[in-house]
């Protein structure tokens, strides 16, 4: 039987592999998905990691390198360069 | 509309909101542009016309459209080539370097613990002094209080 605290589905658990047997960890759940602000669909190339990954990433990894990278996604992002030019 | 010397704006990838000039038509809707942006080919359907053209030769030279963009106050992308560097090519020493290298160690080695010897004796010294100085100035002078008399108010008749 899990421990009291393990009881509920709050937390992930993951199967490691050690040398003798395969132990049971608990994880904390990963955050949603990175989302367009402006269509609110799902941005690609934006990593889904816990704050304490994300932090050690270098930033070349956790956007897109284009203007509004991370932000908007590219349909929205060449939207308004567009309507940018044409005012 | 995408012919040589259109002005415009390329809407894609890193390079995007930057302007460039159509310097070359190739095939399958791809043109070779250059500018504010890297020189390279790309697809028609990343650029977005503006209406103004320079007037230029086709497959102009980079250092020809830098002269062009710095007229219409824009900056273009220079970048500088890297300049070849030649390595250091490592040789062996000789036995005869290698004795001359062991001596020099050898002096630098007894010239420290020297120093290092007379640094210990200066500062023995020193102590020694310090302490003899130390003792006379302890007994210090106290400076003796004045008390003053207190003075009772004067009654007035």
């Amino acid at each position: 039987m899990p421990a009291g605290k393990h009881k509920s589905r709050s937390l992930r658990r993951v199967y490691t592999k050690v040398s003798t047997r395969v132990s049971l960890q608990y994880k904390k759940r990963k955050p949603k998905k990175a989302h367009c602000s402006k269509c609110s669909d799902v941005l690609k190339g934006v990593p889904r990691e816990r704050p304490y990954k994300m932090q050690n990433m270098p930033k070349t990894k956790k956007r897109p390198q284009r203007p509004f990278g991370g932000v908007l996604c590219s349909k929205c992002m060449r939207e308004k360069i567009k309507s940018d030019i044409r005012q | 509309m995408f012919e040589v010397g259109r002005l415009c704006v390329k809407i894609a990838g890193r390079d995007a909101s930057k302007k460039c000039v159509i310097v070359d038509v190739l095939e399958n809707n791809h043109v070779l542009i250059d500018g504010e942006t890297r020189r390279r080919k790309c697809n028609i359907v990343h650029l977005e016309p503006l209406d103004e053209t320079i007037e230029i030769s086709k497959k102009a030279s980079h250092d020809s459209i830098v002269s062009e963009f710095k007229k219409l106050k824009l900056n273009p992308r220079v970048t500088k080539p890297k300049q070849k560097t030649e390595r250091p090519i490592k040789k062996r020493k000789t036995p005869e370097q290698l004795k001359e290298q062991r001596e020099k160690k050898k002096e630098e080695k007894k010239k420290a613990s020297e120093e290092q010897e007379k640094a210990n004796d200066a500062g023995i010294e020193k102590k020694l002094e310090e302490k003899g100085k130390e003792k006379p100035a302890e007994n210090k002078e106290v400076k003796a209080k004045t008390v003053k008399p207190k003075t009772s108010p004067k009654k007035k008749d």
